[in-house]
């Protein structure tokens, strides 16, 4: 396939997904496989841009401290050191109509901001496994944090991340009940439940207390 | 040495089947554990507390460790049982083919993606949707217009579909292929019907 499209002149994408706490070990074992991978990605494989996606082995999602640490390493080493454009995806323990959901991605919308990279992926909602419980209000806040967060200093992210985290990362073992697009949306208008919205709205409060404002 | 040129994707499949053969169970469980341990003792790395780093040297240190280990580790293909090896300049030869700049999408919806360098107040592509999610083949379309029409988002990530025309999309069965059409005109028609039909996809 790769050599199809390096032929045919398409813009090629290369997703990996390091595991950490599996073969590759911890934080720092993780992010040196990672940089080693994602410059495979041009060296070797013709990609023109790197999908990253440093997954916990316990939780299955990338907004945990450890994997946001991980991804925040390994671009942060490759964006000083190269132009090579980097992206990450993101994929959450809670779902829809949960603040948990919102604040994770928030959490990591930052991070990949702040870190340097090029692209934002996600959101892979319930870890991407759950039918139709994903939705754009995820999408919407990646993009709206990754925005306020563009030009902060590396030491004041760090300190609001710290915050974020503080509000959902005890929550892995007994995640809020989310909903599925189907009962959070409206589906003929395509507009967000009132809830939802609420819901929204709580989070931008919650990510104000711990010090960013969008 | 200085590199002949640039390794493309053709050469590293020749590289591949002339490499070094190795079970897959040591590339796993005994190769890449022992090496990046290596590399972290050789290039002292620590992350500590913070999230992002803020040391250069640090950040620095850890950019070596990686190219250290990509040229004394290689890379294993599974489906061969075969390691490929590479040498440092044709690592970075490679790395300057790599572009700097990609325009993705078409007319009024086309937007660049362009190498930050840090923190910048540029702001990095959006690509919203469901990530690789299952999702209904019912609310599919619908679904896909919903990020397309936010504002924040620039191109479109797509979903699963768990069925095509009622059929269970089934990997390696001609439902796979029936279900991977549908979703690329699924995904086109949401974005036409939000007003944006040149976005990536």
């Amino acid at each position: 396939m790769l050599a199809g499209w390096h032929d045919a002149g398409d813009i090629i994408m290369i997703e990996q997904m390091p595991i950490l706490g599996g073969y590759t070990g911890g934080v720092e074992e993780t992010a040196i496989c990672d940089v080693a991978s994602s410059i495979a990605t041009f060296a070797l494989f013709n990609g023109d841009i790197h999908l990253d996606g440093p997954i916990h082995i316990r939780w299955g999602v990338t907004s945990s401290r450890e994997t946001m640490q991980v991804a925040a390493h390994a671009a942060a080493a490759l964006d000083y050191n190269t132009d090579l454009l980097l992206g990450n995806q993101f994929y959450t323990m809670a779902g829809p109509c949960t603040e948990m959901c919102l604040l994770e991605t928030a959490a990591q919308a930052i991070v990949d901001t702040a870190s340097g990279r090029e692209l934002l992926s996600g959101v892979a909602s319930n870890k991407g496994t759950v039918q139709d419980k994903t939705t754009a209000l995820e999408s919407r806040i990646m993009g709206e944090a990754s925005m306020a967060a563009c030009g902060m200093a590396i030491s004041d992210v760090n300190k609001i991340v710290d915050n974020i985290l503080a509000q959902y990362e005890h929550q892995y073992l007994n995640p809020p009940q989310s909903k599925r697009f189907q009962d959070c949306y409206d589906v003929n208008d395509l507009v967000p439940s009132e809830e939802y919205l609420s819901v929204y709205d709580r989070t931008l409060e919650t990510l104000s207390e711990c010090g960013i404002d969008f | 040495m200085v590199a002949r040129r640039y390794i493309d994707v053709f050469e590293t499949y020749d590289r591949f089947a002339e490499g070094r053969r190795i079970p897959e169970k040591d590339w796993d469980y005994v190769i890449v554990p022992e090496n990046a341990k290596m590399m972290k003792e050789r290039y002292d790395l620590h992350f500590g507390s913070n999230i992002i780093p803020d040391d250069p040297d640090l950040i620095d240190r850890l950019f070596l460790a990686g190219v250290d280990m990509l040229l004394s580790t290689g890379i294993y293909n599974s489906d061969l049982g075969m390691v490929l090896d590479l040498d440092e300049d044709e690592l970075y030869e490679g790395l300057k083919m790599a572009p700097k700049k990609l325009k993705l999408g078409r007319g009024k919806d086309r937007v660049t993606c362009k190498a930050r360098r840090g923190n910048t107040l540029r702001k990095p592509i959006i690509q919203g949707g469901p990530t690789g999610a299952p999702v209904s083949e019912g609310i599919f379309t619908s679904m896909i217009q919903s990020y397309a029409q936010e504002p924040t988002v620039d191109t479109i990530v797509s979903g699963v579909l768990n069925t095509v025309d009622g059929h269970p999309a089934t990997t390696n069965t001609p439902w796979e292929i029936r279900a991977t059409h549908a979703e690329i005109r699924y995904v086109r028609e949401a974005t036409r019907k939000a007003g944006r039909p040149g976005m990536c996809i």
